[in-house]
């Protein structure tokens, strides 16, 4: 084997198949327009309005009106300007450290300017909700979710969700919607708050999740998830 | 096509490979002391994980979000730094080695079975150029790419790997949402977004086993082909594709360096050959599926050494479908395909002599002027965490029998004896493409850039047969292997 000859022709094979794409993407380029503001997928050019941005990169997961699909990523319509500011930054500087939020949004995050931070916030607030067609359909599990939403427990001192969420779990300021929120979200955020210190901004929550129950938790997130949209 | 996909050749680890091996292992080290979120070349333009558009992170099962990056042309995210690499190490270990051919060379069959080898490493250029315009292309090196007759003495070779150049739009409306592109390729399927085709399915892992015989359309053309095409993806749901492939020749010979007649690896292609496409795809909560069906109609030259005149003509059909689950930390991928192939020999292939009766003193029968195959395989993957995964597959090949196929025959005036041009292990007796088996695997993911795999492949049946499929008393269980492998990216 000889090493020297094989990289000087890999090298080689590179530097030629580098130098035809290289022509084949100038004329690509030619004839297609370099760039294009209005519809660009870019996330370190200040000029890409916060609306293309949604529509281009966000929607691919959390959807264009900010609904979803898979649970494995957050409802966005509707929520909270300042709550949605303040994760963005928090993805952005790196203080909320969950792993779904640094496996996901972390690099996204990255080179976004805080006008546009702030104008996804807009777009995302005045987005419809959409109810979430296959919550459950447990009216036992659901009803219990209701009381500790609305009433707390008061046996282990966890205040009522409703009194900061507010009484229809819209969300304000920094307290975030959770209404509509899927409950596979809302869950593993509630542990998180239980067991990490991942999310420091939140931890206000860390008290108050921290006696509930694998049950309390299942029970409040399908009570939230199953809210009509308002 | 007919390619026999054996394992990786093997061989004792020579003083180089073991330099560049350990070499391998300290940078292996090196990355698992660093933070996790630097990682190939798409890590490096997004700044996400690997589990943001690989199922589990299990490469190249895709995730929802993962196929829209590649429709979208690889272009979110910003300009990085385009170049990464990868490298495969592994020990091919075959249930048996032995023959009793009496033209069997053990040495020449099976030189590196059971032997720790550094098998292969890729170069990728990749990511976003432009708001529109994205792609990758990989050229990989094979450390053991051949052997001298002479004195055994392996030499390596840089070949062109993949390579997928897109250009695309995407445009939203009211209640509606449309990426269009187009596609420069240079195999079949690899500009698919989707893990049931033949590229992106099966045997994936560089070394692993598989069928014997296998469609055009499955890896048959890759690297030799230069493919241009249109696609659109509709609101999610519907994806259509037309593409022309031509031999990659002239302006595209750049997609298939390495790639030469001398070798007999290179195929030509007569004029456009057109390959369509078509998927259903629907998402609900953690699930997604998707229903499909492609094709490829190709006129190949019988001789590459002599590409004119007439050709075979290859008329493949295909239907797929996949199934995903995925809600962390669970991410479960299904898929199957079934494709049926057609060929129409040209006449210098077509109603030959047979290959062991040139001068037809013997009376064994002509090769045919068509055949068929068809090919089923269908794999369930299951990750945990991002870190554990197993994997079950299958593969069901059937066709027609050819007697162009036969390496091996009875003389039918001498009953009981066996005309023979060897094929060491890879005989076939029946002139029949009939292999049917499994592959079972295990695989640690250690850190994101980072897989170690044990693979199992039993072979129920090989080459037509499953017992004395060659003649010589071989049979398919005999090619069961154990493939374990180290595989690295970064």
């Amino acid at each position: 084997m000889n090493t020297p000859v094989n990289l000087l022709s890999a090298v080689t094979i590179m530097r030629k198949s580098t130098l035809t794409i290289a022509m084949a993407t100038a004329i690509a380029a030619l004839f297609s327009g370099c760039n294009s503001l209005e519809r660009s997928r870019s996330l370190s050019n200040p000029a890409v309005t916060a609306t293309v941005i949604a529509q281009q990169v966000c929607s691919n997961c959390h959807g264009v009106t900010g609904n979803a699909e898979s649970p494995n990523f957050p409802n966005l319509a509707a929520q909270s300007e300042t709550y949605f500011i303040a994760q963005l930054n928090g993805f952005k500087n790196h203080r909320r450290h969950d792993p779904a939020g640094f496996e996901y949004m972390w690099g996204l995050s990255k080179d976004l300017t805080d006008v546009q931070i702030v104008g996804l916030a807009a777009y995302y607030a005045k987005q419809k909700p959409k109810k979430i067609s296959t919550a459950s359909s447990d009216t036992t599990l659901v009803a219990e979710g209701k009381k500790i939403f609305a009433e707390g427990i008061a046996a282990s001192q966890i205040p009522a969700c409703s009194a900061c969420h507010g009484a229809d779990a819209q969300g304000q300021a920094a307290f975030p919607r959770l209404s509509g929120q899927h409950a596979d979200y809302l869950v593993k955020q509630l542990m998180v708050f239980q067991r990490t210190d991942e999310r420091p901004e939140g931890s206000v929550m860390k008290g108050i999740a921290h006696l509930l129950t694998p049950q309390n938790m299942a029970a409040v997130a399908s009570y939230l998830e199953g809210l009509p949209s308002k | 096509m007919f390619a026999f996909v054996d394992a990786f050749p093997r061989v004792k680890l020579n003083d180089t490979a073991t330099v560049v091996f350990v070499l391998s292992l300290a940078i292996l080290a090196f990355m698992v002391s660093t933070p996790a979120f630097a990682v190939p070349a798409f890590n490096k333009q997004t700044g996400q994980n690997c589990v943001a558009c690989h199922a589990g992170g299990h490469f190249p099962d895709l995730t929802p979000y993962g196929r829209l990056f590649k429709l979208t042309g690889y272009t979110i995210g910003k300009v990085a730094q385009p170049v990464s690499v990868m490298a495969v190490a592994s020990v091919n270990k075959t249930s048996s080695t032995n023959s009793s051919d009496p033209a069997f060379d053990r040495r020449a069959g099976f030189p590196k079975d059971g032997n720790l080898i550094f098998s292969t490493a890729s170069l990728f250029f990749a990511g976003r150029v432009t708001d529109h315009l994205g792609g990758f292309v990989q050229v990989t090196y094979n450390n053991y790419d051949r052997q001298s007759a002479a004195d055994s003495h392996w030499t390596s070779h840089w070949s062109s790997d993949n390579l997928d150049v897109r250009l695309v739009d995407r445009y939203f409306g009211h209640d509606s949402d449309l990426i269009v592109g187009a596609t420069m390729n240079n195999n079949p399927t690899v500009q698919d977004a989707w893990n049931s085709v033949p590229a992106w399915g099966y045997n994936v892992v560089p070394g692993s086993s598989g069928p014997a015989a296998t469609p055009l359309i499955a890896g048959g053309l890759a690297q030799n082909v230069a493919g241009l095409g249109a696609y659109a993806f509709w609101n999610k749901t519907i994806y259509a594709e037309l593409s022309s492939y031509r031999s990659a020749k002239g302006f595209f010979s750049f997609m298939s360096k390495g790639f030469t007649v001398d070798r007999g690896d290179k195929v030509f292609l007569k004029g456009e050959n057109p390959y369509w496409r078509v998927a259903a795809s629907h998402e609900w909560g953690a699930h997604n599926a998707m229903i499909g069906a492609f094709g490829l109609n190709a006129k190949v030259y019988p001789d590459a050494a002599e590409p004119i005149g007439e050709t075979n003509h290859y008329r493949d059909t295909g239907i797929d479908a996949q199934y995903q689950y995925i809600l962390d930390p669970h991410a479960f991928t299904m898929t199957a395909s079934f494709i049926k192939e057609r060929v129409n020999y040209a006449d210098s292939v077509a109603n030959q002599p047979h290959p062991l009766d040139p001068i037809e003193l013997l009376g064994l029968p002509l090769t045919n002027a068509a055949d068929t195959l068809k090919m089923f395989r269908a794999k369930a993957s299951y990750v945990y965490h991002a870190k554990y995964g197993t994997s079950l597959s299958y593969f069901n090949i059937t066709g027609s029998s050819n007697s162009a196929l036969q390496t091996s025959a009875f003389d039918p005036a001498n009953p009981g004896e066996l005309l023979s041009g060897s094929q060491g292990v890879g005989g076939n007796l029946a002139g029949n493409p009939a292999t049917r088996g499994w592959t079972t695997e295990v695989f640690w993911i250690p850190v994101q850039y980072a897989r170690i795999g044990l693979q199992y492949t039993m072979f129920n049946k090989f080459n037509g047969g499953s017992n004395n499929y060659d003649g010589f008393g071989r049979n398919a269980r005999d090619n069961n292997t154990v493939f374990l492998y180290v595989w690295g990216a970064y």
